[in-house]
């Protein structure tokens, strides 16, 4: 259950936002209610079109709702919307940085929007660029920045004026492994801060590996909400992976049956909830065995948030994007 | 520095960077004065035309043309940043809309004066006699900086709403049609037929004649009244279309 603390920095009751109209209607957001409590680390999950982004884009005001309502550090984000921009950082999905800008130009530039002193525009740029390793690379025009560069350049845009509430938008899709764990190390030392982080992944791990809570959303709606290692255990059994020649799927399913509930899983692969937890895998082997059904598989996974994503809507989320 | 003219600064200094998006917008009304007072030099010969250098007919029409540029190329550079999604940034940044659309004014403006200045010297190059007071002097630079206003409001307004390169494409034809459908080319007295009455109630005529000021005999403090209430009624109107369509963007 989420925190029902009053005064958590981000709130949202029925949020709905729709597109088109008549049969062409859309819902992409259909009714979410979240609560952030101060200084979590909120992940936000789903696959690609599930209603993340719109989801962001109407908290940080960029989108208004169709209905519903929601607060960010306190502020309505429909009539006090100025008031929650001095309040949140963003760094949306795609990095948008003018690329004929340097760094250190696109920095200034952020902190005079951000109204801070022209004394203190320069020193502040400087420290967020030296934070986030880009030093070297300050006068050099972004569009000559890797990814990975753009990434936390992004980053030390959003945190210019030293938000309390931090939102990322997949902030590391596309980066290769290392750019992605710096990436993690800065967030982690940010919500250490103090800073409340809502990050929206579609990355299991990341979700794992980052947040305090998770909200898993498909088709616009939050089916599951709750920290990784509850929603984790309310799955309950393990699961074990196993694949048999095609042939004789039909009759290894049978088998499975008799061990517990069938479990979404990759195409080729068929899958079970071990009722009675892992000690179980020798006597289901035993059993397909004495059908003659020759195992060419076998793995035993511990309940993961793609687990809880698959009970919750009946597919798998990773390897869906 | 203001948001406004922090994001003005960063629009000048994108010219330096990427010239390709302004200077061909400087090179047209520059070729249009060399070539239109060449190829048109006879017409000063028409009975009743109000001067002997063709130049100086088509120069304040070049500059009118380069300041509307000058205005439009913040629309085009506005529909660059709704595509690659910076104006997200700027738009949740907490400044005001009205600065935010100040900015690209801000720019347009010091483009303009550099069109204005650069078709200027070419005309005079070019044998173009400026006539009567400085006030007309006066005159050339308001209705550029007046064209550039409002074409700064359209081509903004535009770029909100289609986010696309149709506003580019609208912008320019819009520019061309308003422009060429004024005594751009001949007086209005030597028109015949609808082009003489479209040309008469063309808001863009009394813009023209502002501009026409020091190089025309014949215009006066009539005609820089009444064409900077036309400059300043668009102006508004075009900032009102400005400022709906970006508010348009949170829908």
């Amino acid at each position: 259950m989420p925190p029902q603390s009053s005064n958590a920095p981000i709130v949202a009751r029925n949020l709905v936002r729709t597109f088109g109209s008549g049969e062409r209607l859309i819902r992409a957001v259909d009714g979410v209610d979240l609560e952030v409590a101060a200084g979590e680390v909120f992940g936000f999950l789903g696959p690609n079109g599930a209603g993340k982004s719109t989801t962001v884009r109407m908290l940080t005001t960029l989108l208004r709702p169709t209905s519903g309502s929601a607060t960010v550090a306190g502020f309505d984000i429909v009539s006090e919307a100025d008031s929650v921009r001095r309040s949140i950082g963003v760094a949306l999905q795609d990095a948008a940085i003018d690329p004929l800008m340097t760094g250190m130009e696109l920095l200034k530039l952020q902190a005079v929007l951000y109204g801070i002193a022209r004394g203190e525009q320069h020193q502040r740029a400087g420290d967020l660029l030296e934070r986030v390793g880009l030093s070297a690379a300050a006068d050099r025009r972004v569009g000559t920045y890797s990814g990975g560069m753009r990434r936390r350049l992004d980053l030390a845009l959003a945190l210019i004026h030293e938000p309390t509430v931090l939102f990322l938008d997949e902030p590391t899709t596309g980066l290769d492994p290392m750019s992605r764990l710096a990436l993690w190390d800065e967030i982690r030392r940010l919500n250490n801060d103090g800073t409340t982080v809502l990050l929206t992944t579609q990355y299991l791990e990341e979700a794992d590996q980052l947040a305090d809570r998770v909200a898993i959303i498909d088709n616009g709606r939050i089916v599951r909400d709750g920290r990784p290692d509850e929603l984790k255990s309310e799955v309950g059994a393990p699961t074990l992976l196993i694949t048999v020649a095609e042939h004789a799927t039909s009759a290894a399913e049978t088998v499975l049956a008799q061990f517990g509930e069938s479990r979404p899983t990759a195409e080729g692969t068929l899958g079970v909830g071990l009722r009675d937890g892992a000690g179980e895998v020798s006597a289901v082997v035993r059993a397909l065995d004495a059908l003659g059904i020759n195992v060419e598989h076998l793995e035993l996974r511990a309940p993961s948030l793609d687990d809880v994503f698959a009970e919750a809507t009946g597919h798998r989320l990773e390897g869906a994007s | 520095m203001s948001a406004s003219t922090g994001l003005a600064t960063r629009s000048l200094r994108n010219i330096r960077r990427l010239p390709s998006a302004f200077i061909p917008a400087l090179l047209m009304p520059v070729f249009q004065v060399v070539s239109f007072s060449g190829t048109y030099a006879g017409v000063t010969q028409m009975p009743g035309f109000p001067t002997d250098r063709s130049v100086n007919w088509y120069l304040p029409m070049a500059v009118t043309m380069g300041a509307s540029f000058a205005g439009l190329g913040t629309g085009f550079s506005m529909i660059r940043d709704l595509q690659t999604g910076f104006y997200d940034r700027l738009r949740m940044a907490p400044t005001t809309r009205r600065q935010l659309l100040l900015g690209p004014y801000l720019a347009a403006w010091a483009r303009a004066l550099i069109a204005v200045v650069l078709v200027t010297l070419v005309g005079l190059a070019l044998g173009a006699r400026p006539v009567g007071s400085g006030l007309g002097m006066f005159g050339l630079v308001l209705a550029g900086v007046g064209m550039a206003t409002i074409g700064t409001g359209w081509g903004l307004g535009l770029a909100y709403r289609f986010k696309d390169m149709r506003a580019a494409a609208i912008m320019q034809l819009t520019l061309f049609l308003g422009l060429f459908l004024t005594d751009a080319q001949t007086p209005i007295e030597v028109m015949q037929g609808w082009l003489q009455t479209v040309a008469r109630w063309n808001p863009l005529t009394r813009v023209l004649h502002v501009a026409r000021m020091g190089f025309i005999d014949g215009l006066g403090g009539r005609d820089l009244l009444i064409g900077t209430l036309v400059m300043a009624g668009l102006a508004g109107i075009t900032w009102m279309f400005a400022l709906s369509g970006l508010s348009s963007l949170d829908d």
